[in-house]
């Protein structure tokens, strides 16, 4: 393991981005990292806002239209190496709002997230539990940790 | 911006500052615009609308069953007083009368989910105000809520609990489920009176909320604020009153009177032991019976209007079930009338108090984010 890989495993930052689900992954999110029960922080993985500084990209929710380019330029404001993990059905496949076929289909959905940026790892569930989340994360780090 | 700003630009320096849509200082992607003069806020402007999924128009057409589960999907933290409510529309339209065991564990539900946004509200309000020891504690006692509603819903957020007739069969509560419950309402009660007791005994987080944000009463009327937020200001108004689910309940309506952060705060404390004694009451008293009416057949319904108490406000559902399906649907959610109050409260304060005074208001910008369209058709026309 080079020097880069082991410092960059000490401190793991992700970014939560929020693209318009209906809020339940985000708490679980935040709740998996804050939360003493769950407690990511004794892992070295740690909450950030900041693109810039983050590593590993969750991004939560259908992705309405409003929330297509600010999350286009948010994945590309992350340095390299990033890891993207989509969390929540939502995420995965538009959700309930894109397959619930009523009369009239939303026109506001864009997502899932892979129409839009690359996805590495799917964390499933609505909402996704924290304990997924974190599985999610792990099984996306490989990617960073072997970059050279 | 005022108009003597504006005329006089070389004396006062009014700057925009301007927050979002996605900004690390907010959870929710929304924009804020600030326009400050120094470090005073003159003028606030919210704007909401990016995370509008259309949830009315995907629910036009859909069978009244499943409509009902995606209004769940509207809010991830107050999921069960939307089902709730959108069920109660369809059973007040085809006159059911549900069986009052499953009344009495829907106000269970309702009563668990109040402790759990609560509890969040003191978490994320902790975490805006950088103290992050709170944050945990409160984060670390509603992980109990978390598990009691996961254990009678199936799920930490989407429950699913109530159908139209009653409640679905899975959330039945056995002897050994109360019996948590009991044990997990005690821990909470303990958990969260050291919590207060601890917050209001801090002096450097009291100097820091006392007076920050101030809503007055008349303001408060006059935006049509709801919820905890309206009580903080000193209006006794509190929906769960007059709603005939609560009507065998004993509780009381926490009313302060600064409308400020710290008693908007307070309110949720307050409130707290107040949710507990109502769950207490109704498992000590859950009538014995069945918990679901399936004798009831689908008619074609006027516009059926329901309003409920939700742990941010008064939430309101209307639709019409035309050949069993759903037309016409329109949701409105506390946070849309308190987004005034939200800027209302910035005003006057310091630029870094910002996300406080909008914080206080326990906003939840996912379900604020309803469609208005207004479609002017001569316009259409040239
Ligand atoms: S997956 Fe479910 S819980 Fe998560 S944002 Fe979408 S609707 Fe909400």
């Amino acid at each position: 393991m080079g020097l880069k890989s082991y410092s960059r495993g000490k401190a793991i930052h992700l970014m939560l981005v929020y693209t318009g689900g209906c809020n339940g992954c985000d708490i679980e999110i935040v709740n998996c990292v804050i939360s003493p029960k769950f407690d990511a922080e004794q892992y070295n993985v740690f909450l950030t806002w900041n693109p810039r500084e983050a590593d590993v990209l969750v991004v939560t929710g259908p992705v309405t239209r409003w929330n297509k380019e600010p999350l286009k330029k948010i994945y590309e404001s992350i340095p390299n190496p990033k890891a993207v993990v989509a969390a929540g059905s939502c995420a995965l496949m538009g959700g309930v709002y894109k397959n619930i076929h009523g009369d009239i289909p939303s026109e506001e959905i864009c997502g899932p997230v892979e129409n839009i940026i690359p996805v590495d790892a799917k964390v499933p569930g609505c909402a996704v539990r924290p304990q997924d989340i974190l599985a999610g994360v792990v099984s996306a780090l490989p990617k960073l940790l072997n970059a050279k | 911006m005022n108009e003597k700003n504006k005329s006089n630009q070389e004396a006062i320096i009014e700057t925009e500052v301007a927050l979002g849509t996605v900004h690390p200082a907010a959870l929710e992607p929304y924009r804020l615009r600030l326009f400050v003069e120094d470090e005073i806020i003159n003028d606030a402007e919210i704007t909401v609308g990016v995370n509008h999924r259309g949830i009315e128009r995907i629910m036009e057409g859909l069978p009244v069953e499943k409509a009902n589960s995606l209004t769940e999907k509207v809010c991830g933290i107050c999921s069960n007083a939307h089902i709730w409510n959108s069920v109660l529309v369809a059973e007040k339209g085809l006159e059911i009368d549900i069986p009052p065991r499953a009344s009495y564990i829907r106000v269970i539900m309702e009563e668990l989910e109040r402790l759990h946004s609560h509890l969040l509200y003191l978490g994320h309000g902790s975490e805006v105000l950088a103290h992050e020891t709170f944050s945990m504690r409160a984060f670390y006692i509603r992980e109990t809520v978390m598990e009691l509603l996961r254990m009678i819903g199936g799920n930490r957020v989407q429950y699913g609990v109530s159908i139209i007739g009653g409640i679905r069969p899975r959330c039945d509560l056995d002897d050994g489920r109360i019996q948590k419950i009991s044990d997990g309402l005690d821990f909470i009660e303990k958990k969260v009176a050291d919590f207060a007791d601890r917050f209001v005994n801090d002096l450097i987080v009291m100097n820091r909320i006392t007076g920050v944000g101030q809503i007055s009463k008349k303001d408060a009327i006059k935006l049509e604020v709801t919820g905890p937020t309206l009580r903080a200001t000193g209006v006794d108004q509190d929906f769960r009153k007059i709603m005939k689910e609560y009507q065998d309940f004993d509780f009381n309506v926490i009313t302060l009177s600064n409308g400020d952060v710290k008693d908007n705060i307070l309110a949720r404390v307050l409130e707290i032991p107040e949710s507990i004694s109502i769950i207490r009451q109704a498992i000590k008293n859950l009538p014995n019976g069945s918990i679901v009416d399936r004798s009831w057949e689908m008619s074609d319904t006027d516009i059926i209007h329901s309003h409920i108490e939700v742990p941010r406000g008064t939430l309101y559902h209307s639709y019409k079930i035309e050949k069993g399906k759903v037309r016409g649907a329109i949701i409105r959610t506390p946070s849309m009338s308190n987004i005034g109050a939200m800027q209302l409260a910035c005003i006057g304060n310091h630029i870094t108090d910002a996300q406080l005074c909008i914080v206080q208001c326990d906003p939840c910008f996912t379900c604020t984010d309803r469609a208005i369209e207004i479609i002017d058709l001569n316009k259409r026309i040239d």
